[in-house]
């Protein structure tokens, strides 16, 4: 394999937990390349949540390895992946409600020369007009698609290679979760690799590029996005859980 | 009817605010209530003590400034008392608290900082006695400022301390990135680290300016009643109930919860009689508990 060919994140045989000997991820492998848009998808379940947060630093990894950009980062901690350029947005609880918006902002700017703060949140508020609008409130007077956005915003600041986002549109109203993942569209077309787990199936193949189904801690199923919505094994894999339409 | 009590009421006020602050950030950011805080203040004050006796062996006896009971030697040694405390927190949380804030039960970190509270005081006990001592010895006159009430240079210059390292520390914690990561941590852990903060740098800043705050508080004590092992003891409870009544995690609402109980221990000695001041800080307390749980600044998160 040359050089070229190795995935910005590589996730080999993931095995994580919260507690010892009790693994939610039991040897979950995905990887993602440059400008791609990589879709987890599964039942509810089955350990998609802890397998991105597991890769985000956040839940015990026990086995396995998790490569970005070909640097073990396995045992990493958190705030270090960080700095190394993968992003993480948590699904709920991902904005510090007592802060401003623009602190919210600012407090993710911390890793950066200090010169480079401004612009970068100057882009956030060019990327995302209603939080320039906002920037005085408290970031826990806003509205869940607002919050989303300030999340997404604030992930961006450091500029990551790889943004991972656990279900972006859970809760949102179908004008939000369309203007979410068209945010999320123009971002990768911007250079950045997305790593997606989602509950909303069908918008979240619609931009995306791969996906796999995750059942039971494992990747059970690996495709093309735009096929994998007519996939009948996909439909096998979800065992009985009515697709969202 | 005598007005001093607001002096007196505002100088215990600004002590008490000043200790309240390390309390409401450890409780806020590393999540348990440290008993051992007061101690800080104690050793805090020994330990400046410590250092002036050192300068006096090195440079000699030196004149107090204008008509302040004190020298630079004191000054100096409160900054070098300030870095020792602070390494002493530092070092406790290394040998004690960190490792059982990694199992995950704040009641047991609780529990150690109880311990960690006796072992220190009886350590003071042993090296420096239980009498207590003085930074100065000399008898200050109180100035007359009208309507009654009486002030000294010293406690002048400790209440402008206090208004300088509150509005100081205010605008750390509004303004500085160290202060917006302090806040950001005590709102959501996971998150900060999701966010790049590295939370050991969060933990460290929050006991460095905790117990320095507290070895301020503590020579101010010292200098304007007396230095004493048990003198931290002594105020942990109005300290606490500060902290709590100007909301967890408040900087301003440490210092006013402060104040308010110490005007209202100040009043009660003149009102109702000195046998109830202790009991002041409790009823506060009590009172802000059943009616308004998250304190005057603090806010139902989420």
């Amino acid at each position: 394999m040359s050089i070229l060919d190795v995935p910005i994140l590589d996730v080999r045989g993931l095995i994580a937990g919260y507690e010892p000997g009790l693994s939610i991820v039991k040897g979950a492998s995905i990887h993602a390349d440059e400008k791609e848009i990589v879709v987890i998808l599964g039942p509810n379940g089955a350990g998609k949540s802890s397998f991105i947060k597991a890769i985000a630093g956040l839940v015990p990894i026990t086995g396995g390895e998790v490569l970005l950009d070909g640097k073990d980062i396995t045992y990493g901690a958190a705030h270090l992946r960080v700095r190394q350029g993968l992003a993480f947005v948590p699904q709920t609880e991902n904005i510090f409600p007592l802060m401003t918006v623009e602190e919210n902002l600012r407090v993710a700017g911390g890793v950066l020369p200090r010169a480079e703060v401004q612009s970068r949140i100057d882009e956030a508020y060019t990327m995302f007009p209603d939080l320039a609008r906002q920037r005085k409130l408290a970031a826990g007077s806003l509205s869940g698609g607002q919050r989303q956005m300030l999340a997404v915003g604030r992930a961006l600041i450091v500029h990551p290679r790889v943004l991972m986002l656990d279900e972006p549109s859970a809760g949102l109203s179908p004008k939000f979760v369309e203007m979410v993942f068209t945010r999320l569209n123009e971002i990768r077309r911007a250079g950045l690799t997305i790593v997606l787990v989602e509950q909303n199936a069908r918008a979240a193949l619609a931009i995306g590029d791969r996906a796999y189904v995750l059942v039971e801690g494992r990747e059970a199923h690996e495709g093309r996005a735009a096929t994998l919505w007519d996939d009948p094994v996909v439909a096998e894999l979800y065992l009985g859980q009515r697709r969202h339409a | 009817m005598n007005l001093q009590f607001i002096v007196d009421g505002l100088i215990s006020g600004s002590l008490i605010g000043l200790g309240a602050i390390g309390i409401t950030l450890t409780y806020s950011i590393l999540r348990f209530s440290n008993f051992a805080h007061g101690d800080f203040m104690a050793w805090g004050a020994y330990g400046t003590l410590s250092v002036i006796a050192a300068i006096g062996a090195l440079v000699g006896t030196t004149a107090p400034i204008g008509a302040l009971s004190f020298g630079w030697p004191l000054i100096a040694a409160t900054l070098i008392g300030m870095i020792l405390t602070a390494c002493l927190a530092l070092l406790l949380d290394w040998l004690l608290f960190a490792r059982l804030r990694d199992k995950g039960q704040s009641i047991i970190v609780v529990m150690a900082s109880f311990g960690a509270s006796m072992a220190l005081r009886s350590l003071l006990e042993f090296i420096f006695t239980s009498s207590p001592t003085y930074f100065s010895r000399g008898i200050q006159m109180a100035i007359p400022i009208g309507l009654g009430i009486r002030i000294t240079p010293d406690q002048m210059v400790m209440l402008a301390t206090t208004v300088i390292l509150v509005t100081a520390m205010h605008l750390f914690m509004s303004r500085s990135q160290t202060g917006r990561e302090m806040r950001a941590y005590s709102q959501n852990p996971a998150l900060a680290r999701v966010v790049g903060i590295d939370t050991a740098r969060v933990v460290r800043a929050t006991w460095i300016i905790g117990a320095a705050l507290a070895c301020a508080a503590g020579v101010m004590v010292g200098i304007l009643v007396q230095i004493r092992p048990l003198m931290g003891l002594d105020l942990l409870l109005p300290m606490f109930a500060a902290a709590i009544l100007g909301g967890i995690g408040s900087v301003p609402g440490a210092v006013l919860g402060g104040l308010i109980i110490g005007l209202s221990e100040a009043a009660a000695v003149q009102l109702i009689g000195a046998e109830w001041r202790a009991a002041i800080a409790f009823a506060i307390l009590m009172a802000v508990l059943l009616v308004r749980p998250m304190g005057l600044f603090g806010r139902a998160e989420r």
